[in-house]
């Protein structure tokens, strides 16, 4: 999708909308907007870029009264320590499971949330099913994790990512579930009974109307679900046994230990292990910026 | 179009790898991150030398983690782990639950190994057999800054009372270091932080009819002291724990440490880490009523009694605990030893200079109580202790309190 | 008539319900009967004690804080971070050169470990090396005691939340946005209607459904705060930022005390109910 494209859409912005307003407003409110967009940035990016020194940093340069944020003396030893270290195993781990995660969740949720939307159930059961599946989201992990440990015992699914996956669920699902409720709703009765006057059955209607109109918050749903998935530590700490299975949580709770506190490459790792995710999400902004919606029709 | 059925090829692709079974490895080890990771880890290096077919999984995990599955994962009897890195506090659990072999059905324990460390891996303590084997001859030590002290006119405490006069001076007299460190984070932390001067001042958690006195006259006079010593403490030590206790020591930003482990001492005589390169004193610390009571943290390796390759476990244990293993290990990373001949070793005595002192604290060392619910006693005082040293209760409320609620959870 | 086969309802419901019900059962049948039980995980006995484990909770002082601390927590920082998330969403809605670069960096901090987030600010939050009392000194201002003054201790906690979480609510916020069809935007534009007017009698109410999700899972997980609290401050000074998932997590998983965990998670459920209920009865309401 390219942005050429995107700006073809009609634009809803008070700088374009507004032609009659006189030139001095105008370049007031763009000088807000811009103030206002440069401290937000600023604020969620700060870190991230102080996170990004640390891990080029030298071990033993990082305890400054300074305030710069780059390092004097930039290295790759972190990085080159980490990869040595068996990070790419881990991150294969890790896409697996939280992909795999996802997905199920997703495709299962979307076609709850489509019913729960748009059919009638029996004695308001769908009612009674969300509020329950809201309590199930609300659980602290804690109490579950145990009688999980011993249901996954029983499938013979301890120690494997098909397990994990499996219980991620109680989170995922629940969550995937009520996200798209809203943009479920949000598409048109009138396109679906149309295309069902013209013959087109459920599963049809689904994939070429549903589907398409719920580009954004499918995508976003998919980036939330998948940093649950992604980042999950506690799960992931006690059905795994077996080091070589281990997900990139477990990996990264290495460098911080008892005594003390690897900086370079646990800052090098959180720079490592979310950089996938940032391209995925970059990719899926697509989906959730305007455009995509209508370029489907 | 495209992107969905991409989107349905790469769920059916993940469900389908994630399904592919386990590689059975023939020795799995459960063990610690950090400097116990490190020497786990070039210890299975060196063992492959001898057993090239062997594949031995090694498990790293902070301390917290580390605990709760090894508790999960051999209550449910999952046999995942044939050899399991213990603290010496989950030992009464662990042992009393028969979660671990007996090492010695076969014939003694032989070797060198410090008695107070050997005691603690028997079950009941120093009578029964051994469930155990002593890896790590961790001990909290004391260190002072011997050129601050210098230049202060102060000489090497010789009980509590001067170490606050020590600190007090310090204080008083440098803007840029304060007197006294030591990890006030609740729970675990403070606890440990506190314990060598409770036990100075003469207090005991626990006595030997099971019941709780944290609460003693002497207790409260050892919380009393310790409030003293905040005083001459940098701002935050509430929410000290060990990374920030070493900072402050290697940046000069303290010039005494209540609480030093071994291994953290070598890095204290690094220059690229440490501004204070052989200037700090790590001694035993000071007794007050009762003598140096330095107290034990010693690490222990146990074969599991669920272990699938238990012949395995036992051989790489006995290479683990030799003497020649813990010399490499203490020389390469400062991993303290166990056993005695290591410590009086030419070469290792030569690269730490503390060594000696390290062996008489570990002889003369006190263990925390053996009792089950340690963890939740040690997780109360830590809450009291913290409330007390933000000034929300005096100490003894605090000590009173605590007491009444440990004497809840022991009677559980 | 669409939507009226029983066949297609079981079809699409069946899955997710098959999956859940596999998967929660189990547990929250334990957690019902642990909460009236004494339980000795270690030794596999449990004993049915009635509502003493209740009795305990309703003593123990520190498990009232955890709620106070727990609910205020919830409140204060699921509104601070959809308030924020909406004005976000507001600048975001309309283009402007290099938005697609804005938004991930935006969204970045959620996808952090929250191993890692806690560790930057811990270290950022360091009373004498720290970032932000660097900065603080480098102004002329006078550092700030953040995580060891009991009276602010849960606020920096609530601030590292806030910088994490609040892409979330702007996300979906974001996406609602985006999904108003065009039309009725341009017709707002004819009806003359702009700013601040036409935000709060068109905009809103169109997002409405999405500002109340964002609120209902920002709710939600903020009240179950736990990894922050325990990489940043261990629950302290004293018992300033215990929540309930800590007091959770020591009963169940460093105590093993499962019959004390499972009464305090009931609790919490009760507590979780009735805090979103709000939000999640207009929010399910929506569809009749």
């Amino acid at each position: 999708m390219s942005a050429i494209k995107q700006t073809s859409v009609p634009v809803f912005s008070d700088s374009v909308a507004a032609p009659f307003s006189g030139v001095s407003r105008l370049s007031a409110r763009t000088l807000g907007f811009y103030l206002a967009l440069g401290a937000a940035l600023t604020f969620f990016a700060l870190p991230i870029v102080w996170m990004a020194g640390i891990a080029f940093t030298p071990s033993g340069e990082y305890v400054s009264d300074s305030l710069s944020l780059l390092p004097a003396h930039p290295t790759l030893a972190h990085f080159e320590a980490l990869w040595r270290d068996g990070f790419p195993g881990r991150l294969a781990n890790t896409l697996i499971v939280a992909v795999g995660a996802t997905l199920l969740a997703l495709s299962l949720g979307f076609l709850a949330s489509y019913a729960l939307v748009r059919f009638r159930f029996p004695r308001r059961l769908d009612h009674a099913f969300l509020l329950l599946v809201l309590v199930i989201k609300m659980m602290p992990p804690i109490v579950v994790a145990i009688p999980l440990f011993q249901l996954l015992k029983g499938l013979g699914l301890l120690d494997s990512k098909l397990g994990l996956i499996l219980v991620y669920q109680v989170y995922t699902l629940p969550f995937c579930i009520w996200m798209l409720l809203s943009f479920v709703r949000d598409v048109p009765l009138s396109l679906e009974q149309a295309a069902s006057l013209e013959g087109a059955g459920l599963l049809r209607r689904l994939w070429h109307i549903v589907l398409p109109l719920c580009g954004p918050g499918l995508a976003a749903t998919f980036i939330f679900t998948l940093i649950m998935a992604w980042n999950e530590f506690l799960f992931a700490l006690l059905y795994l046994s077996t080091p070589s299975h281990f997900t990139l949580p477990l990996y990264v709770s290495n460098f911080i230990t008892e005594n003390e506190t690897f900086w370079g490459q646990l800052m090098g790792i959180g720079l490592l292990s979310s950089l996938p995710m940032l391209l995925m999400a970059g990719y899926v902004q697509r989906y959730l910026l305007r455009g995509f919606a209508m370029q489907m029709k | 179009m495209l992107s969905r059925s991409a989107l349905s090829l790469a769920l059916t692709a993940s469900l389908t790898l994630s399904a592919a079974g386990a590689t059975a490895a023939d020795l799995v080890i459960a063990g610690r991150d950090g400097i116990y990771g490190q020497a786990l880890e070039a210890t299975v290096a060196r063992y492959k030398d001898t057993h090239p077919d062997m594949d031995i999984e090694l498990l790293k995990l902070p301390y917290g983690s580390l605990y709760e599955k090894l508790v999960i994962s051999l209550r449910e009897k999952s046999g995942a782990y044939d050899l399991v890195l213990l603290d010496d506090t989950w030992a009464t659990e662990f042992m009393g639950n028969g979660w671990l072999a007996n090492l010695e059905e076969q014939g003694k324990i032989t070797g060198d190994f410090i008695g107070a460390t050997l005691d603690i891996s028997r079950y009941p303590v120093a009578q029964g057999p051994a469930y155990s084997l002593p890896i790590v001859g961790n001990v909290a030590m004391f260190a002072y800054n011997q050129a601050l002290f210098d230049q202060y006119g102060l000489s090497k405490p010789a009980n509590w009372d001067a170490v606050k006069v020590a600190a007090k001076t310090i204080s008083a007299k440098n803007p840029d270091t304060s007197g006294v460190v030591f990890r006030g984070q609740k729970g675990n932390p403070i606890v440990t932080g506190f314990l060598p001067l409770f036990w100075a001042h003469g207090g005991v958690i626990v006595d030997d009819s099971g019941q709780p006195q944290v609460n003693s006259t002497q207790g409260v006079q050892a919380l009393e002291s310790f409030l003293e010593l905040k005083q001459y403490a940098p701002k935050g030590i509430e929410v000290y724990n060990s990374t920030e206790v070493r900072d402050a020591i290697q940046q000069r930003k303290a010039a005494i440490a209540i609480e030093v482990w071994p291994s953290w001492a070598p890095s204290m005589d690094d220059p690229s880490q440490s501004k204070v390169v052989q200037e700090m004193q790590v001694m035993a610390a000071p007794g007050q009523v009762n003598g140096s009571s330095p107290m034990l943290g010693v690490w222990q390796m146990g074969v599991t009694a669920d272990a699938k390759h238990d012949k395995a476990a036992r051989d790489f244990l006995d290479y683990l605990t030799s003497a020649e293993n813990q010399k490499t290990l203490a020389l390469e990373l400062g991993l303290p030893p166990t056993r005695r001949s290591v410590y009086t070793d030419k070469d290792v005595v030569a690269k730490y200079r503390w060594y000696p002192n390290q062996l008489e604290a570990l002889e003369h060392g006190k263990a925390r109580p053996r009792i089950k619910q340690w963890n939740e006693v040690e997780s109360i005082l830590g809450d009291y202790l913290q409330l007390a040293m933000i000034g929300q209760m005096d100490a003894r409320t605090a000590l009173d309190q605590a007491n009444r609620k440990i004497d809840r959870a022991l009677k559980r | 008539m669409l939507f009226r086969s029983r066949l297609q309802l079981l079809l699409l419901m069946s899955p997710a319900t098959l999956l859940l019900a596999m998967l929660t059962l189990y547990p929250i049948s334990q957690i019902l009967i642990n909460a009236f039980s004494y339980v000795d995980y270690v030794g596999a006995e449990r004993q049915f004690v009635g509502l003493d484990n209740f009795v305990e909770l309703s003593e123990d002082w520190f498990f009232a804080g955890a709620i106070k601390n727990s609910l205020s927590f919830s409140v204060l920082a699921s509104l601070l971070q959809v308030g924020l998330g909406l004005a976000l969403a507001v600048l975001f809605d309309r283009q402007f050169a290099g938005r697609r670069f804005a938004l991930p960096v935006i969204i970045y901090p959620m996808m952090l470990s929250t191993l890692v987030c806690s560790a930057i600010w811990r270290a950022w939050y360091h009373y004498d090396f720290g970032f932000l009392n660097n900065a603080l000194l480098s102004l002329g201002l006078e550092p700030v005691q953040w995580l060891f003054d009991p009276d602010m201790a849960l606020f920096s906690v609530m601030l590292v939340d806030i910088w994490q979480w609040t892409p979330m609510a702007f996300l979906i916020i974001l996406a609602g946005l985006q999904s108003i069809p065009a039309d009725i935007k341009d017709a707002a534009l004819t009806d003359g209607a702009r700013g601040w007017r036409r935000f709060r009698h068109i905009t809103l109410p169109l997002i409405m459904p999405q500002v109340l999700l964002a609120l209902l899972l920002r709710s939600i997980d903020t009240f179950k705060l736990f990894d922050k609290v325990y990489a940043l401050t261990g629950g302290g000074p004293g018992n300033s930022t215990e929540t309930l998932s800590l007091f959770i997590y020591k009963q169940g998983f460093k105590f093993f005390n499962l019959g004390l965990a499972s009464a305090a998670a009931l609790l919490m459920l009760t507590i979780a109910c009735a805090l979103s209920a709000v939000y999640a009865w207009r929010y399910v309401g929506a569809k009749s």
